[in-house]
């Protein structure tokens, strides 16, 4: 047998946004992990949960979705997802919370652990599949749920009855929460947080506005990792750091002319949906060997918090992809493909997520034509390994390509 | 008129819900769809408009194809075919709530696949208990009732209301009667069914008067003996062939806890000053619903509590595929059963459905197993 080369990989620049951003990520869960050792009560959070909240309070909260999307990203989510339909849950139902309802099962995961709750704090505006998913495990688990309803929004804009309905929530939720933790909310300190979420918000879309060069200075499949900060921490001081760092890095790349889209960059295309994480590498691959790149993807949009004061914060979390209507939806969608010199789009229609898929054919149909370019949709699933076939993906991915390089005259 | 007859009536009104549509229309009156689960009829109602059911049916899907992909339920996706090949047209409007992800969708597909009929959302509040979320829920009713002008001209007052209320209720309560009184009536599951479709297609008060007349003779006719006694629960529960299997194998639904028939009578408009307020406070009185926020889970002791009360043998689960509230739900739902000494049957159900082989056999097994 011949001896096994192992290739040294150079240790990580610890001034580097990608060194930075890992850190943070890991820190969440390891924190998390300390605190409940310490005795003090933690909590699984949805994506969208104003993280505000949590943070002012300086409470230790953990993130399920993230924590499934890692487990299958590291091959654990078929494992998982077995031990909850076992259990007689439908493997209809959303793979991230297969997994999570098997977490709370089994509380171990060698792909990613995370210490069990004490509380569970909802936030809808993604699905009302998190009502469901976090009402059996607060159940289960005999411990109190948090419940922040943010509706779908069937208008354009926000309005004040919403408004006013997801503020008199979010008192609710922060009272709830001082009683349950004993810890105490105060406008300073929710202040430093909106500003810290401000300042990292501000540098997230600005670094991801860098995809506007051509070529871009970054791989897009970078922003479906980075986003984790985004979602998990940016109501700290660190995210701010980090994403700064992201930002500067990706300005240097344009300048020197380099990118970490590591090939020739051909053609440009706008990803939607959530990744297929059981198979990052190989729908990356398939992009990338033909020299395409996801220059832009909704999350650039969805994670720039800005607003300046309370009420503000409350519309803000009205606005998140999921939670507007198809108008709204296709318009944010149609300025990140003009702004980023889209070619294509490439639709994930996720088995996982019935709310992003549902109206998705439609949108898709008029980003396409709002935008003169061409759509390609592939079958997959966030997290259950199951639901994906690399033949089709390929087979998508190829025809895209091929539609636009007709559309560069390259096929004339 | 015998029961046999009131019978036959409901099976006319559940089974041609075209023809329901024609006959309003041609009596001058405007109609106005309603989609699952929840809906403020009364406002409709009380605005001089019919209010019809649109659940969907048991057809093929091809138009909605290019709008929906195929895991979603074939409820919605039915909807929208009928939708999108004229089925509904003569409707003034839709009111579609958003309480699940995939009615979310079917309102936004609606925009653009059915144009001629106009898409009036319905925005509940899953917090529907405290003030705040009751002035939401006012807020939803609001937005209804302007688009409702809007589209048909209709007024809204507080009086009609108040007078729509009463029939709703009243209604409410003969359905509850009649619910008990097929506990042990000899009636058979589709009999009962039509009891409950037909309700979606017909005025209320026009359904009252029917179902009163039944319930009398349903109470003085004879009961059913020697029937193996379920509680029925899920979305829907109105397939012709699958009903027919339960009462070719004897079984009895003696209570349901389907959103399509008893979910939608067991809750009352109060008695207050204020009609509007009065819709907002029944909306926050709801509960024992998968679609409405419940974090106790109440509505799993609620399904053993009444399979007690009714003394079922069993619980049958019918489970919307692709309906991933009601999924979410099967698994208290299941332990709650085991634990309360119930045995259950979990049959998955579509409208989509050619072959219902599988299901005769489960219910052939289920019924072996007492």
């Amino acid at each position: 047998m011949a001896e096994e080369v192992k290739k040294s990989r150079p240790a990580p620049d610890p001034n580097s946004a990608k060194f930075k951003l890992g850190q943070i990520a890991a820190k969440a869960y390891s924190d998390a992990m300390e605190a409940k050792k310490r005795g003090e009560k933690i909590g699984w959070c949805a994506s969208n949960f104003p993280v505000e909240i949590p943070a002012t309070l300086g409470l230790y909260v953990c993130y399920p979705e993230n924590q499934a999307a890692g487990i299958a990203a590291r091959g654990g989510g078929e494992r998982m997802c077995n031990v909850s339909e076992g259990d007689g849950y439908s493997n209809d139902i959303c793979a991230y919370a297969r997994i999570s309802l098997a977490y709370a099962k089994l509380k171990e995961a060698p792909e990613q652990d995370m210490p069990m709750p004490d509380f569970m704090l909802c936030c809808n505006n993604i699905c009302n599949c998190m009502i469901k998913w976090y009402e059996n495990i607060a159940k289960e688990l005999n411990i109190p749920m948090i419940m922040i309803d943010i509706p779908f929004n069937p208008d354009y804009e926000v309005s004040d009855a919403e408004t006013e309905y997801i503020k008199a929530q979010f008192w609710d939720a922060i009272h709830q929460l001082e009683e349950i933790t004993g810890k105490k909310w105060t406008d300073e300190q929710f202040k430093k947080v909106m500003e810290y979420s401000g300042r990292a918000s501000r540098a997230w879309i600005e670094a991801t506005s860098q995809a506007k060069y051509v070529p871009s200075p970054f791989n897009g499949f970078d922003l479906l990792n980075h986003m984790a900060v985004m979602v998990t921490a940016r109501g700290t001081a660190q995210a701010g750091d980090a994403m700064e760092t992201l930002l500067k890095e990706y300005i240097d790349n344009h300048e020197k002319g380099v990118s970490t889209f590591r090939a020739e960059e051909k053609y440009r295309i706008m990803f939607e949906g959530i990744a297929c994480w059981p198979w990052l590498r190989v729908t990356s691959t398939g992009l990338k060997s033909r020299g395409i790149n996801m220059v832009t993807t909704i999350y650039a949009d969805a994670f720039g918090f800005i607003y300046d004061d309370f009420d503000g914060m409350c519309r803000a979390y009205a606005n998140v992809p999921n939670c507007m209507n198809l108008e709204h939806s296709r318009d944010k969608r149609v300025k990140l493909c003009r702004e980023n010199h889209v070619e294509g789009l490439l639709v994930h229609t996720n088995r996982s997520c019935k709310l992003w898929s549902g109206f998705m054919p439609e949108m898709s149909r008029q980003i396409g034509e709002a935008c003169g370019i061409p759509v390609t949709s592939f079958d997959g699933d966030q997290a259950d390994p199951r639901n994906f076939s690399e033949a089709q993906y390929d087979t998508r991915v190829q025809g895209l390509m091929e539609i636009m390089e007709a559309n560069k005259g390259g096929n004339e | 008129m015998k029961g046999k007859e009131l019978l036959a009536q409901l099976h006319e009104a559940a089974s041609s819900p075209k023809k329901q549509l024609e006959k309003y229309l041609a009596q001058g009156k405007k109609v106005v769809a309603v989609a699952p689960v929840y809906t403020p009829n009364e406002i409709i109602h009380s605005m001089g408009l019919v209010p019809m059911g649109v659940w969907g049916a048991d057809v093929e899907i091809n138009e909605a194809k290019k709008y929906f992909p195929a895991f979603i339920c074939s409820i919605m996706q039915t909807a929208l075919e009928l939708g999108i090949k004229g089925e509904y047209d003569g409707v003034s409007a839709i009111v579609i709530p958003s309480l699940c992800d995939s009615l979310k969708c079917l309102g936004q597909n609606w925009k653009y696949a059915v144009k001629n009929i106009p898409f009036i959302p319905m925005t509940y509040p899953q917090n529907r208990k405290p003030d705040y979320g009751k002035k939401f829920t006012k807020a939803g009713y609001a937005r209804v009732i302007s688009d409702l002008t809007i589209a048909t001209g209709a007024q809204f007052s507080e009086f009609a209301l108040a007078e729509s209320i009463k029939v709703y209720n009243e209604h409410n309560a003969v359905m509850r009667e009649f619910a008990e009184i097929a506990a042990d009536a000899d009636i058979t599951a589709a009999a009962r069914n039509d009891v409950f479709k037909s309700a979606w297609f017909m005025l209320p008060e026009e359904h009252t008067a029917i179902v009163k007349k039944l319930n009398e003779a349903l109470k003085a006719g004879p009961k059913a003996k020697g029937k193996l006694r379920v509680l029925v629960t899920g979305i829907l529960a109105d397939s012709p062939s699958l009903l027919k299997i339960f009462d070719e194998n004897g079984v009895k639904v003696v209570f349901d806890d389907v959103a399509h028939e008893s979910r939608q009578y067991r809750t009352d408009v109060p008695d207050m000053e204020n009609p509007v307020d009065a819709m907002a406070q029944k909306f926050a009185d709801m509960g024992n619903c998968t679609l409405l926020y419940d974090p106790d889970k109440n509505r799993v002791d609620y399904i053993v509590e009444q399979a007690k009360a009714h003394k079922a043998d069993g619980v049958i689960v019918l489970m919307t595929k692709f309906c991933d509230p009601e999924e979410f739900d099967y698994v208290p739902i299941k332990r709650a059963c085991a634990a309360a000494g119930l045995k259950h049957l979990n049959i998955e159900v579509d409208r989509q459905m050619v072959n219902y082989q599988q299901a005769a056999t489960m219910v052939q097994a289920f019924k072996e197993m007492f």
